[in-house]
């Protein structure tokens, strides 16, 4: 087994303005082999990104790299910048999370996929393109020929994907970098883009570097895997040993958060990530963790293999290590919420006209129109969580807005007895306020000019209370979701995603609603945080008996919160049941290949029961 | 792209009919109307009623407007007040004077603002852009009277390279074309001067914003040299907004053109436009407001086609 891709001490300093240069990434080792997969795992600020940017040398400007990066035998660090150009594209291949904004919007993806041949080739356009078409059909994008010419809008995220695929592998690489390929990807595409990358890694020999947050992703894919967190390795060895027993608790931690079905609870990190400049110079980590001792803040713990992984904590061998054990019992005893129906939708039916037609013809009515809701109906109950999930374009999204009235249809929305389309001016706001909604950006979602607390008092204003009244309101639910009242006079853009997110929830709240439509909540988020906020969203709910609508494509994060889940496909509900019966016996094909395609929800991995060591830990 | 053209097409003219009732009330809400004017203020009340009857203003309202529409679509703009001449006919000389200057000022503008913004927007942060982003905030600043004014004194007056003053005395021989050109120069660099100083900031900006596109990384993840990025991949979206300022900015451009026409006493729609506001010849300043309102639309249709050009995205559904 011959190494590829070799980090070797490597750490990172990025120059921010004219501060002096912050260290972002510290004594990173890693090695790729031929035909392996090494997931370099870690949320945001982990400084994953960092090191596959300082392994193509496409670092901003003034940052400082030292140690050494092998490329098979030359040290990537030597080259010039032609030389360096030369690796890139043609030794080293690299795909992004985002396929809509990393492919050019205005070139057609056949000249793109070319330009990438060409450039180290020098071949003639005719070359390139038999080339690029031989790429498009190995990366299965049906009839390549036809869609040569067509622009990246008009491909679907996973085709897009399978595009930049495309691109990556026009020199045939030895490496493939992949930066979160699969976040925001449908799950049943990612899985399939999973499958390629592994069908093509095994064919070509070739080694990816696979970035990602979530491990979930990467359980059955991966050979290898490597935890970073806060610029520094905290845990790696071979992803058999790894999720067997992880031992690090940050790695503990990490997968404790994620969603599984019948999880009594997850497991969230207290705290937050450290800034860069102040990050502690023990364990980096000692701050949130539950095991941490004084000695801990000391110096970095030295790496210490046990069981497998290598992990650098220094109490490694007295942490317990993960329990693995199926605890599916634990979710049936929810539901039980005899107090009645909240929401009734009867016969729900949303047309859509289509975009970009003519001003004459939507002015007489005739513009083509599809449909995005076909007549759906359901209740949601008092307390009740119901979540909906399905692909995009299932009209998983269309629903949320018709219940909050935000698009006009057919049939019938009934809340707590009152029918939206019967009534009219005061009756109606009231009505309305008493459905709040959380949107899958937070950021975008508050006025980046309002302050937070203006923007969570906004609805106490409608009900008619004093300024005094609403700051104090306002503070007394930022508190109740999490967040300490001095964030009242700042703005939006000074406060993280998750923190933004507890602020949307908080102004959901101010309008003391009866139900909260969650769109998407927690999909932007790291898992940890994602963790928090759905614990959060847990505790309100019962604490003031709200009932929810979950909307998303994450079937884990549903299963997790959901008492029961409707299966939208194409504007149908396919079926609607309570979560464990749905998920452990579905009845529809479609909803066979959803939970396929979400590993944590498959008996057979099993659902980890985090340690009960950590929980008792982190109550007392 | 055919239904691009047709969505746009008909927004364009259901504006244009709009905008062509503005202009009839407009003429209809001149204090004491349009035959006091032409009389002046001592005029009798049975001369301005005789007036009103040639004038055609003495019928209904909706009478009036349906004639208005009528002469309109035959290209009657009816006779000018001041000169007694028919206003369409005084419009095309003086509209050709303007296009000429206009179409040759924002081709050299435009292409002038390509060229310091790519500069600026690759540059922002070394010393170029810097000097660049200070010259165009104090060009930015100065009035376009006062570019031409000096355009004039160093180039006409101290060098004596250039004519200092129109071609009004030309326009009814047939000047040579070298004599035209030579007359057009300082005009054109006077307008172009001071619209490259806004063009060029705003396409400097798109640039250096284009260049932290995602797109970008991928290009040069690909092994792609810079000058291929630059050339290949942001140009082109970054020249999409610059169209769709240049198609907004025709109106501010016709605005400015008042005050250069004039500085150069050059016979274009702006010196005519002040003229007639000066002698309150209706006519003639219904048909300039009418005309600048029609080349704004198209000018804002052809950005759209444009952009339509350049950006698959707009083409589609
Ligand atoms: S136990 Fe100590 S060394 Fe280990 S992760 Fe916790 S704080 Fe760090």
């Amino acid at each position: 087994m011959s190494a590829i891709l070799k980090l070797d001490d490597v750490s990172v300093a990025l120059r921010r303005g004219k501060a002096r240069a912050m260290p972002i990434l510290d004594h990173l080792s890693l090695e790729v082999s031929a035909g392996k997969m090494l997931a370099l795992v870690g949320e945001s600020g982990s400084g994953k990104t960092i090191a596959t940017l300082a392994t193509m040398r496409l670092l901003p400007r003034g940052a400082k790299i030292t140690g050494r990066i092998m490329l098979g035998e030359t040290d990537l660090l030597t080259l010039d910048e032609p030389a360096m150009r030369r690796v890139r594209g043609r030794d080293i291949g690299m795909i992004f999370q985002n396929p809509l904004s990393a492919l050019n919007p205005t070139t057609r993806i056949g000249a793109q996929i070319n330009e990438a041949y060409r450039t180290h080739t020098g071949h003639s356009d005719r070359a390139a393109r038999a080339r690029t078409l031989e790429l498009l059909g190995e990366v299965g994008i049906p009839d390549p020929a036809a869609r040569f010419d067509d622009y990246p809008h008009q491909f679907s995220g996973g085709m897009r994907q399978r595009v930049m695929i495309a691109m990556a592998l026009a020199c045939s690489p030895k490496l493939l970098i992949a930066d979160e390929p699969t976040t925001g990807l449908d799950p049943l595409v990612a899985k399939q883009i999973l499958a390629l990358l592994t069908r093509l890694r095994r064919t070509h020999n070739m080694g990816v570097l696979f970035i990602t947050h979530d491990l979930s992703v990467v359980e059955e894919y991966a050979d290898d895997v490597h935890v970073l967190y806060a610029g520094r390795t905290v845990e790696a060895g071979t992803a058999a040993d790894f999720f067997a027993a992880p031992r690090h608790p940050y790695s503990q931690a990490l997968l404790g958060a994620i969603p599984r079905l019948g999880q009594a609870r997850l497991l969230s990190i207290p705290g937050t990530l450290p800034d860069p400049e102040q990050r502690p110079s023990g364990c980096r980590f000692a701050p949130r963790c539950a095991w941490a001792e004084p000695a801990c803040a000391e110096s970095y713990p030295a790496p210490q293999s046990l069981g497998g992984t290598t992990a650098a904590c220094r109490l490694i061998a007295h942490i317990p290590p993960f329990v693995a054990s199926t605890n599916v019992a634990a979710g049936q005893g929810r539901q039980s919420h005899a107090a009645g129906t909240l929401l009734e939708v009867e016969n729900l039916t949303v047309r859509y006209a289509r975009t970009n037609t003519s001003l004459i013809s939507s002015l007489f009515g005739t513009a083509p129109k599809f449909t995005a809701l076909d007549n759906v109906s359901f209740t949601l109950g008092k307390g009740e969580c119901l979540g909906i999930v399905g692909e995009s374009g299932s009209g998983k999204s269309t629903l949320g807005r018709a219940i909050l009235q935000m698009v006009g249809y057919d049939g019938r929305i009934i809340l707590d007895g009152e029918d939206f389309t019967a009534l009219r001016g005061a009756a109606l706001r009231r009505l309305r306020m008493s459905v709040q909604v959380v949107f899958q950006d937070p950021r975008e979602s508050l006025n980046p000019r309002l302050r937070i607390g203006d923007s969570v008092a906004e609805p106490l204003k409608f009900m008619g209370k004093s300024s005094a009244a609403r700051r104090q309101a306002a503070a007394g639910l930022l508190e109740r979701v999490g967040l300490s009242a001095r964030l009242l006079d700042v703005y939006p853009h000074t406060i993280s995603g998750g923190q933004a997110q507890r602020v949307a929830i908080a102004r959901a709240l101010a309008a003391e609603p009866r139900m909260i439509v969650l769109d998407e909540p927690t999909s932007s988020l790291d898992v940890s945080t994602q963790a928090m906020l759905l614990n959060l969203l847990k505790d309100l709910a019962k604490e003031r008996g709200l009932s929810y609508i979950l909307i998303s494509h994450d079937l884990a994060a549903v299963s997790y919160m959901a008492d029961r889940i409707a299966v939208l496909n194409g504007g149908k509900c396919l079926e609607i049941g309570p979560s464990v019966a749905l998920l452990a016996n579905p009845s529809h094909d479609y909803t066979k290949k959803l939970v396929d395609a979400s590993p944590q929800l498959r008996p057979s991995t099993g659902s980890l029961q985090i340690s009960q060591s950590i929980q008792s830990r982190q109550a007392s | 792209m055919v239904r691009l053209i047709i969505t746009r097409l008909s927004t364009s003219i259901v504006s244009l009919i709009i905008l062509i009732t503005l202009v009839f009330f407009m003429v209809h809400a001149t204090p004491g109307g349009p035959a006091y004017s032409i009389l002046g203020v001592k005029a009798t009340a049975k001369a301005i009623a005789a007036m009103n009857l040639k004038l055609g203003l003495a019928v209904p309202l909706p009478r009036q407007y349906a004639v208005w529409w009528w002469h309109l679509l035959q290209g009657r703009l009816g006779y000018s007040y001041q000169v007694n001449q028919p206003v369409a006919l005084l419009i095309r000389v003086y509209m050709l004077n303007t296009l000429a200057l206009y179409l040759s000022a924002i081709v050299l503008g435009t292409i002038l603002s390509i060229i310091v913004g790519l500069i600026q927007g690759v540059y922002y942060d070394r010393l170029a852009g810097r000097i660049i982003g200070g010259l165009q905030l104090i060009f930015y600043a100065l009035p376009s009277f006062f570019v031409g004014t000096i355009l004039i004194l160093i180039f006409a007056v101290q060098f004596r390279w250039f004519p200092t003053g129109g071609i009004s005395d030309l326009r009814i021989e047939n000047p040579g074309i070298f004599v035209y050109i030579s007359h057009l120069t300082l005009p054109v660099l006077t307008v172009a001067i001071v619209s490259i100083a806004g063009l060029s900031r705003y396409f400097g900006q798109t640039v250096r914003e284009e260049l932290t596109k995602e797109y970008v990384r991928t290009a040069a993840a690909k092994g792609v040299a810079f000058p291929r990025i630059l050339f290949g991949h942001v140009l082109r979206n970054a020249l999409r907004p610059l169209v769709t300022i240049l198609g907004l900015s025709f109106p501010y451009i016709f605005a400015g053109s008042i005050v250069v026409e004039s500085v150069f006493s050059y016979p274009g729609l702006g010196w005519l436009l002040w003229q007639s506001a000066l002698g309150q010849d209706y006519p003639v300043i219904s048909a300039i407001v009418l005309l600048i309102g029609v080349l704004t639309i198209l000018g804002n249709l052809l950005a759209d086609i444009v952009n339509g050009l350049l950006d698959p995205r707009e083409r589609f559904d």
